[in-house]
């Protein structure tokens, strides 16, 4: 095992890693931008080190800086949590040059998966389900590729995330420009114009599988996750398991999603994301290689500490278990609570109680600066079943409180209250419309 | 960081009541305080005069409960109680007040006046009934309380008045306001007949009620933590911009600023009115 871990990382998630690490004996570095001097993470960790000033590029996702950091400090490994470097093959890579591990999957699968046309050709020959679609076009290409795919469709960049780099089509007329205009913006995000096509879907779902993958092989399944509730693509609230499926779709998206970490030869933490279609049919949209936001209710229902497997697995240890292990209890929620305005916490109140807590790095009097994500925390509630969860929520949200700074807390309560989500029956445009239906 | 309340920054959540189980049936016999949350079998409450046992916290008591149990052996005697409300500026939905309040209350109006004796001297009384629209001060309430002084005063009888009221009754508009000088009047001709009038404030005791008779006993008691005002402190707060202290208008905070002249427990409060009535009061004596 490590003997120290350096986490490159910030708020909640550096917190979240820093807690496995003093709960399995390891030591840890924090770094830490100029702001964050004050940070929990900072606070919490055994050593701390300044990686730059407040600008992200200058600080956390600095990796130069970072590895001397772990070098200095002789972490034997770095915890990248997720967002910043922890999809950033070339960052993977340098770790290995520099002889310290790097808590993922190796480069060069990060590499394979961070292509979305890559993925999907790799995907295909898997034999895993993906969305109709073409691969890399010119717009001469779009034009008899949309064709065959059909209207509406998206143009997609290859090398896209976060939403950068895609457009609807929904007629003909429209294709040329929106190519020309993903491969700019593709340009510009990502430094790779490469844009494919792909079928539009509507009315879907967003469902997500968790796995954990050693070195040997073993490649277990800890269920789905439901991230159909999103605004703007960025996720709201999180539920498993996903109540629009049955055991049946249920083993076969589970199948699917072992057989694309399979084909990837990926290890460690991962996340394969699915499209779910209303006739139950789901595609393959992309595979996450690190750790999600919202892993913290995979865990509370099967029991497993992910943070603490992606160490073991990265100091080459093999899971002791295997799928037919693995049982997934009960439903568990989470609402991601985001600041929205700048401020400092005058007065904090953390709802506890059983099956109910809330990952944060915030503490009495911190500052929320605008330099860096804006979500400060995750409320999770678990139950023996999604009633018991949606209940714990709302009583939940109600109990916390965070003064001091603008919050969506309310929000997030109203939605928990609708009778759509009280139903299940909801999909990936419905919180977005319903933003829109009120402004 | 004194006025900070930590109950004000917690939500109430809006999870349904949770179905199953045998739904609990309100115990007939048992009634609960309000304060210390205690269960009283209703009988026993009834004989403490509807203080509680265990922290001594005063329950509504209503008016003729109240002039039945002051006034000795059954001598009460009621007046006026054929002067009820009428619904003459067609105020929507005043009728159907009324109708619920005379339901609800066994009262045909929020006063209930008469005579009787107390602490052995014969004297006029009127009790307002909380139960009846907040007790709230209309033509036929100003009306009974005015003939119960007119009739005093004829009867040189001393008066004691219960009060227990909302204040003026808004369905009658400006009538209801006139109501205070009405009263007014007639106490100031029943004093300058010679004759004694005491006040006891009981809770609540607030709006022109306060601001007429309520404040005009030639002696004023009220039962402990009575809430005795004008406007309320919500309002008061709001229009001085200034935040007031959890007494405020509290019985005993009103006696501390010189407006009371004493606070009496109702199981003290015969006993003590008796002997008032006993010293003001030099005719009638039985």
């Amino acid at each position: 095992m490590f003997k120290k871990i350096l986490v490159a990382n910030r708020g909640e998630i550096a917190v979240r890693i820093i807690r496995a690490c003093r709960e399995m004996g390891i030591a840890t570095v924090a770094v830490y931008s100029e702001p964050d001097k004050n940070a929990l993470h900072a606070a919490l960790a055994d050593e701390r080190i300044c990686i730059g000033p407040a600008s992200a590029v200058q600080s956390y996702l600095n990796m130069q800086n970072i590895i001397s950091a772990a070098l200095a400090t002789h972490a034997e490994a770095i915890h990248p949590g997720y967002g910043f470097l922890s999809e950033n093959s070339l960052f993977a890579a340098l770790c290995v040059q520099n002889d310290i591990v790097f808590i993922g999957p190796e480069s060069d699968v990060i590499d394979r998966m961070g292509n979305k046309d890559q993925a999907r050709r790799l995907m295909m020959s898997a034999g895993v389900p993906v969305i109709p679609g073409s691969g890399v076009v010119t717009v001469a290409q779009a034009k008899k590729a949309a064709v065959k795919i059909g209207y509406p469709l998206l143009v997609k960049a290859a090398a896209g995330g976060g939403g950068k780099g895609i457009r609807i089509v929904e007629r003909e007329e429209d294709l040329e420009k929106s190519v020309v205009a993903a491969c700019e913006e593709a340009k510009k995000a990502f430094g790779c114009g490469d844009v494919f096509l792909e079928k539009y879907l509507t009315s879907v779902r967003h469902v997500e599988v968790q796995i954990l993958a050693d070195h040997t092989g073993n490649v277990v399944c800890l269920g789905e996750r439901d991230c159909s509730l999103q605004i703007g693509r960025q996720k709201v609230i999180e539920e498993t398991p996903c109540s629009a499926i049955d055991e049946h779709i249920r083993k076969r998206l589970w199948e699917a999603a072992v057989k694309a970490v399979k084909a990837a030869k990926y290890t460690n933490a991962g996340t394969v994301e699915f499209l779910l279609a209303p006739d139950g049919n789901f595609y393959f949209i992309e595979m996450n290689t690190r750790l999600q936001v919202e892993h913290r209710i995979s865990e509370e229902v099967s029991g497993i500490d992910l943070v603490k497997w992606q160490i073991r697995i990265a100091s080459q240890m093999e899971l002791p278990f295997r799928q037919e292990d693995i049982q997934l209890r009960g439903a568990s929620i989470e609402c991601r609570i985001n600041a929205l305005g700048g401020g400092k916490v005058s007065f904090l109140h953390v709802p506890g109680g059983n099956r109910v807590s809330f990952d944060t790095a915030l503490i009495q009097d911190a500052e929320i600066t605008p330099f860096y994500d804006s979500m400060i925390g995750k409320l999770i509630t678990a139950g023996n079943d999604r009633e018991e969860a949606v209940r714990k929520m709302e009583a939940a949200l109600c109990e916390l409180v965070i003064s001091g700074v603008p919050t969506n807390i309310e929000q997030q309560s109203e939605i928990i209250r609708s009778p759509e989500f009280h139903s299940g029956q909801y999909d990936t445009a419905w919180l977005q419309k319903r933003k829109e239906a009120r402004t | 960081m004194s006025e900070f309340k930590i109950a004000d920054l917690f939500r109430k959540p809006a999870n349904p009541l949770e179905p199953g189980g045998t739904p609990r049936k309100p115990a007939d016999d048992r009634e609960q305080c309000p304060r210390c949350k205690q269960y009283f079998p209703r009988k026993k409450l009834e004989k403490n005069l509807r203080v509680c046992p265990s922290c001594g916290h005063h329950l509504t008591l209503p008016a003729r409960r109240r002039l039945e149990a002051f006034c000795a052996g059954g001598s009460f005697s009621e007046l006026f109680s054929d002067i009820t409300a009428r619904d003459f500026l067609h105020f929507p939905g005043y009728e159907d007040k009324l109708k619920k309040a005379r339901d609800g209350s066994g009262e045909n109006e929020g006063v209930v006046c008469g005579t009787g004796i107390v602490g052995g001297v014969k004297c006029a009384l009127f009790a307002m009934e909380p139960g009846f629209m907040m007790g709230s001060m209309g033509a036929a309430v100003g009306e009974r309380i005015t003939r119960t002084f007119e009739y005093a005063t004829a009867n040189r009888l001393p008066v004691v008045g219960f009060t227990a009221s909302g204040g003026a009754r808004m369905q009658e508009g400006i009538i209801s306001l006139m109501q205070m000088a009405k009263i007014s009047g007639a106490i100031q001709r029943h004093g300058e007949a010679g004759c004694f009038y005491l006040a006891v404030l009981t809770h609540p005791t607030t709006g022109g009620v306060t601001a007429s008779f309520a404040m005009l006993g030639d002696i004023i008691i009220a039962e402990p933590k009575a809430l005795v005002g004008f406007a309320g402190k919500r309002v008061i707060e709001q229009t001085t911009k200034s935040k007031l202290t959890a007494d405020f208008q509290s019985a005993e905070f009103v006696l501390k600023h010189g407006f009371l002249d004493a606070i009496v427990d109702r199981k003290q409060l015969v006993e003590v009115i008796g002997r008032l009535l006993k010293q003001h009061t030099t005719e009638k004596k039985l």
